[in-house]
């Protein structure tokens, strides 16, 4: 009865991977000028949370079952924008690295909120106010 | 929280280093009409603790811009030589201020995402307040 629901398990884990994915944005925006550097980027939420209820197998860890190749929190790959390589090797462009910062934002007002609004019905249960 | 910790520390090196490099700059323009003066640049580096990287950034050393001083035809200048020329500075003006104008960017970018880092941490700290 008292399990942890998995509403405030799931916001929980969507607000870590923005904060970690706000790390590797923070790298690549420290890093614009850096001779030979290459942006880095987390996967998606999507890709790394998978719902239990499909029958799927859910991974949180390198080595689970079917979890070899999957990725997983906090797994920091680079990421692939042929585009904007500058001739000193560094590929980072500022734009794109806006728009995920942009996105980092929103993703975890969202998951704050969500679990803002789970505490509430749990202490609204609990007869607190 | 530590991965908030660690990206305000990423960022603000960054500022830092930008900060570095637009002062390097002001040092050329100021100096663009030395006789001699040989423009400055530097190149970033990532910064490496304990054989792994940080993420953070620093300025590397300073080097000497080798391309030619360019001639200047000034006979009544003390230190021109038989035909009248004197060394000037290499500094480029208009390459300075495109390269400060980069800097100043960049460090706005490093700026305004160090702000959302501390308001992302800070709403999570809102979560305790209640």
């Amino acid at each position: 009865m008292f399990a942890r629901p998995e509403v405030m398990e799931i916001a929980a884990a969507r607000a870590a991977h923005a904060a970690l994915r706000q790390s590797a944005i923070a790298g690549n925006v420290a890093n614009a000028d850096t001779p030979g550097y290459r942006a880095r980027d987390l996967a998606g939420f999507e890709s790394i949370w998978r719902d239990t209820s499909g029958g799927e197998l859910r991974h949180t860890r390198r080595g689970h079952l079917g979890g070899a190749d999957a990725p997983v929190l906090g797994q920091v790959t680079t990421r692939s924008q042929p585009g904007s390589l500058s001739p000193n090797g560094n590929d980072v462009s500022l734009e794109t690295e806006m728009v995920a910062a942009a996105t980092v934002k929103k993703d975890h007002d969202l998951a704050l909120a969500v679990y803002r609004t789970s505490l509430d019905i749990l202490r609204a249960s609990l007869g607190r106010r | 929280m530590t991965s908030f910790e660690n990206s305000l520390a990423v960022l603000a090196s960054g500022m830092e280093a930008q900060a570095m490099r637009l002062r390097h700059v002001s040092e050329n323009v100021a100096n663009a009409d030395t006789p001699g003066y040989r423009r400055k640049t530097t190149a970033f580096e990532a910064v490496v603790t304990d054989g792994a990287k940080t993420g953070a950034v620093r300025l590397g050393d300073v080097t000497l811009d080798r391309r030619d001083l360019t001639r200047i035809h000034d006979p009544g200048h003390p230190m021109a030589d038989g035909n009248g020329y004197y060394d000037g500075s290499n500094v480029d003006l208009v390459v300075e201020i495109a390269d400060a104008r980069e800097a100043q960017r960049s460090y706005e970018a490093n700026l305004r995402l160090f702000d959302q880092t501390r308001q992302m941490s800070q709403s999570l700290l809102e979560l305790l307040r209640r």
